[in-house]
């Protein structure tokens, strides 16, 4: 699968940029009809929470960012299901419909892609 | 897959995240900071030493004689530049950021 791109997303998504330039470079691989999938471990699942408002922070929401990405031909999100659980959430809590893996899951999803471009 | 770490093992949570995920049998290479968990003595000997039992542990030359590393765990490989760039030809990268 040498055009497809997996993006790690490990970073939770107000205490640095990493989220939001994951976000961009998603939307812009998207556009060039390049096969996307985003693979959420670590603190990464919290860019996926429900209910996110850092309008207090003078930020936007990269929650509700998310959801949109199919209408850019992204589709395919999977959660790293221990960090999940470590976090005390559960697949209702997030704001998209994302497959679970395990850790060899993770893997494969990694060593299934062209390049893995981490955030 | 060629799992690189750049961060401290005693401030960051990378290698012990990569080392759950990383089949076994995967090599792993240690760079910038990531090089002290190759260190001797470190609090997370354990973990690379386990590690170690599993996957093949790089450490980068340049990185560990800036940062005065000379006793190392038993088992780690150093590499230079060149040997850096080999196992990045032979290997996809996760980088583990």
């Amino acid at each position: 699968m040498e055009n497809t791109v997996a993006v790690l997303m490990r970073k939770a998504p107000y205490g640095s940029v990493y989220t939001a330039e994951g976000l961009r470079s998603i939307l812009g691989i998207g556009v060039f009809e390049i096969d996307v999938r985003v693979l959420f471990v670590d603190d990464g699942v919290y860019a996926l929470v429900k209910n996110q408002d850092p309008s207090v922070l003078d930020m936007k929401s990269l929650g509700d960012a998310f959801p949109s990405l199919p209408e850019f031909g992204v589709s395919s999100f999977t959660v790293h299901a221990p960090s999940l659980a470590e976090r005390g959430l559960s697949v209702e809590d997030l704001v998209i419909d994302a497959e679970l893996v395990d850790d060899a899951g993770a893997a494969a999803l990694l060593a299934s892609a062209g390049t893995v471009l981490p955030f | 897959m060629l799992y690189t770490i750049n961060k401290s093992p005693l401030m960051f949570g990378n290698l012990k995240s990569a080392l759950r995920i990383a089949p076994e049998g995967e090599p792993v290479l240690l760079y910038e900071d990531g090089v002290y968990a190759a260190a001797h003595g470190a609090a997370t000997e354990a973990l690379v030493a386990d590690a170690l039992a599993k996957h093949p542990i790089f450490a980068l030359k340049a990185d560990l004689e800036a940062r005065g590393i000379t006793r190392l765990i038993d088992g780690i490989r150093v590499v230079d530049y060149d040997g850096f760039v080999a196992l990045v030809e032979e290997h996809p990268v996760v980088p583990w950021l």
